[in-house]
């Protein structure tokens, strides 16, 4: 499925990046730049980069690596996706000393701003030219110079030793206080407070909304979130090894995990070089469009819920159970499906239990359409969702938007169809894409979807070959970067890693879709009814433990005053 | 909508009564202590630490841990014995933390030259069965003592 054109494409791009000032170019797996750049030249890089390639430039994340033990410095490596040349650029620079400086690409690329504070948080990089440096994972009284990220900081090292040391002073709670911040100086008088949250009313998740009213309107909204970071990535680079890892990421989600695992052995798998068995990567396929169809049938219950419509949510949540016993009769699991390692998969999908995914998809395909076509033909639930939390275009590609989010906002980004990986290299997605931009767009969006992989599913399981599960690799060379991505329900879900000694890692960042898709949530609350809300914000599908894996904080994105200083740094940069 | 209505009930009697899971589901691992020879193959391939491993010179005690378990099965996917087995069986909830454990005692060999205890009898047995008879004795001697009299041959041969 490769377009003839692809090496060319690469060339070219390889050509760019060295006439633009990059140090080095290697491309390190299919479809994966690495460029090294001196922070000095790290903007000019950039606003070189922007320059050449425009609008289709996505600033996907950014990981901070402690590299002193190896090299002696710090490294951030920004991973900017080019998903119309099917390629991922990593652009790699490196600080020294304790507390390191590089610049901020926030300024240019304002879907850069969580990542690059997270890595401040966690490991002391400072970013200059940053437009709100403060706090995001860490809790607000967490000790200056303390990261937690860094190597000479062990896994188990506890911060407190006595509860009387946790309780504080004045035997206030020091840590995991729902009390917000201080509310900013930009709360206008007048206003009245409705909070949302701590726990989300309806997907029962840990988050906070701030929304300030005036009367029926929302005119300011803040997120707070991370209360429920694990401390994953350290746990996975102090602890564990390479094939222990892949249950470790299926965890990071409770609806969506197996993505994870595909997309963190996939990046493990580009690392080493290891070629994964064609039929495991059909059963990976067929496995991660049934977690599709099961999440996004799950969605639809919630956001019926949402809209006052409990017998859509119950109809909707019994059609999803038969994908569930399907999951359950293939992995020997409902959710979490324990199938994947690094190098290929652990169990078959036999003549028998292909026949069982048939026969669900065969039910599960029609229940599913006779009733969303019956929902979406009644004018109550339509003229409820039109028009209602409106993302623009502008604002989902400028906040780095991903999957049906952004597909309902008018861009066609897909990972299977951009960056095609496990099995959808042999057949063609078709991807829904509706440019009304509101509610209703992203719930025809992901109805398609289902369809579409009602539709896949069957394709994958006549088109899959006989063959191993599992390919056959020596130990890990260390000090390798990989990247895996994969379309979660929710949009990109990006995993990197550099590969350590001992079979072990030296670093992972998993980054899920819900961290980028939140960050869009205050500008589309603004200026709606209160009512209107919940609904808006279940829209993006929001993953909180999926966000928060990582650590806890505080978080002020998307006040307007600011969104529009960052517009207008944009539009001088 | 209506066409729901004359469904059949699809919420489950359970617990009132017994909930089929499917072939291959996976539930409660159980040790064979019959079988379990304490190599360590799950203890290092148990994502959790679930599985552990203690010796106190005497025995050798392989402990499993419920209370940890995330029901992944790789400890029966690299058990070279087939001596632990996901089992269907998933109602574990207890108001004993005894009833999560499932402890193995074995039995440590010793050593013949230096008296070190060095690994399970029953470990040191399957090798011994496994090695040409004029060999089986050097199964029972520890790697460090194997390694010094090896050497001691093969010095002795170039001499």
């Amino acid at each position: 499925m490769r377009r003839a054109s692809g090496s060319e494409v690469l060339g070219r791009v390889v050509e760019t990046l060295k006439r633009l000032g990059a140090e080095s170019v290697t491309v390190t797996q299919e479809g994966v730049v690495l460029s090294t750049v001196t922070k000095d030249r790290l903007r000019d890089f950039v606003r070189a980069l922007i320059r050449e390639y425009g609008e289709s430039l996505r600033h996907s994340t950014c990981m901070g690596t402690d590299l002193r033990p190896v090299r002696g410095s710090f490294s951030v490596t920004h991973v900017l996706a080019l998903d119309g040349l099917r390629l991922y650029l990593l652009v790699e620079t490196e600080a020294f000393g304790n507390r390191p400086k590089v610049p901020s690409l926030t300024p240019l690329l304002p879907a850069a701003n969580w990542a690059e504070r997270e890595a401040r948080d966690l490991l002391g990089i400072e970013f200059e030219g940053h437009p709100e440096p403060v706090k995001l994972i860490l809790p607000d009284p967490w000790p200056e110079g303390v990261f937690p990220l860094r190597k000479d900081y062990p896994y188990n090292k506890k911060l407190y030793e006595t509860p009387a040391q946790v309780r504080g002073v004045r035997g206030e709670p020091r840590f995991f206080s729902a009390k917000p911040s201080p509310p900013s100086e930009s709360v206008r008088e007048g206003c009245a407070l409705i909070p949302v949250g701590p726990y989300h009313p309806a997907l029962h998740e840990p988050e906070y909304y701030e929304l300030y009213v005036e009367g029926e309107r929302i005119v300011e909204a803040r997120y707070r979130g991370f209360f429920v970071h694990r401390g994953m990535e350290k746990l996975a680079e102090s602890r564990m090894t390479i094939n222990q890892v892949p249950f470790l990421a299926e965890r990071i989600c409770g609806i969506c995990g197996y993505t994870h695992a595909c997309a963190y052995c996939q990046a493990v798998e580009a690392a080493a070089r290891i070629e994964v068995p064609e039929r495991a990567l059909y059963i990976r396929s067929i496995l991660l469009e049934i977690e599709r169809l099961h999440s996004h049938i799950l969605w639809f219950g919630v956001a019926f819920h949402m809209l006052g419509f409990d017998t859509g949510f119950m109809a909707m949540w019994r059609i999803r159970e038969e994908v569930m016993r399907v999951a359950e009769a293939l992995t020997g699991n409902r959710k979490t499906y324990g199938m994947n390692l690094v190098g290929g998969v652990r169990r078959d999908i036999d003549e028998g239990k292909a026949s069982l995914v048939l026969r669900m998809l065969e039910s599960v395909e029609g229940e599913f359409r006779r009733f969303c076509d019956s929902v979406l033909s009644m004018r109550e639930v339509v003229e409820r969702v039109k028009e209602v939390g409106v993302l623009t275009r502008e604002d989902a590609r400028r906040l780095g938007a991903v999957g049906p989010h952004a597909r309902a906002s008018g861009l066609g980004i897909d990972v299977r169809v951009d960056h095609p990986y496990a099995a959808y290299r042999f057949v063609d997605v078709n991807v829904a894409v509706r440019d009304s931009c509101d509610v209703l767009a992203r719930i025809l969006v992901r109805y398609d979807e289902v369809i579409e992989s009602v539709r896949l599913i069957r394709e994958l399981l006549k088109n899959m070959p006989k063959g191993e599960l599992m390919a056959e690799y020596g130990d890990l060379p260390p000090l390798r970067v990989g990247l895996g991505a994969t379309e979660a329900p929710r949009g990109e879900d990006i995993h990197l890693v550099i590969t350590g000694r001992g079979n072990k890692l030296y670093r992972w960042r998993p980054r899920a879709p819900s961290y980028v898709n939140l960050a869009t949530v205050p500008t589309m609350l603004e200026g709606e009814r209160l009512a209107n809300a919940p609904i808006i914000i279940a829209s993006i599908d929001p993953c909180f433990s999926c966000t928060d894996h990582v650590v806890v904080v505080d978080l002020r994105t998307g006040v307007r005053r600011r969104m529009n200083l960052l517009r207008n740094a944009l539009t001088r940069g | 909508m209506v066409e729901g209505l004359g469904k059949r009930v699809v919420t489950e009697a359970y617990p009132w009564a017994p909930l089929e899971v499917p072939e291959g589901f996976r539930g409660k691992p159980v040790i064979d202590p019959e079988k379990c020879v304490g190599c360590g193959s799950c203890v290092n391939a148990c994502p959790p630490n679930a599985l552990t491993l203690s010796d106190d010179g005497r025995h050798r005690v392989v402990k499993l841990f419920l209370g940890r378990c995330i029901f992944c099965g790789r400890c029966e996917e690299v058990c070279p014995f087939n001596a632990i087995e996901l089992t269907k069986e998933f109602e574990l909830a207890t108001s004993s933390t005894e009833d999560l454990v499932q402890e193995v005692r074995l039995v440590m060999a010793k050593c013949t030259v230096c008296g070190r205890p060095y690994a399970t009898l029953r470990e040191v047995r399957k090798v011994a069965e496994s090695l040409p008879e004029n060999l089986r004795g050097l199964a029972y001697v520890c790697p460090d003592c194997r390694g010094r009299i090896s050497s001691y041959f093969v010095g002795f041969a170039r001499r």
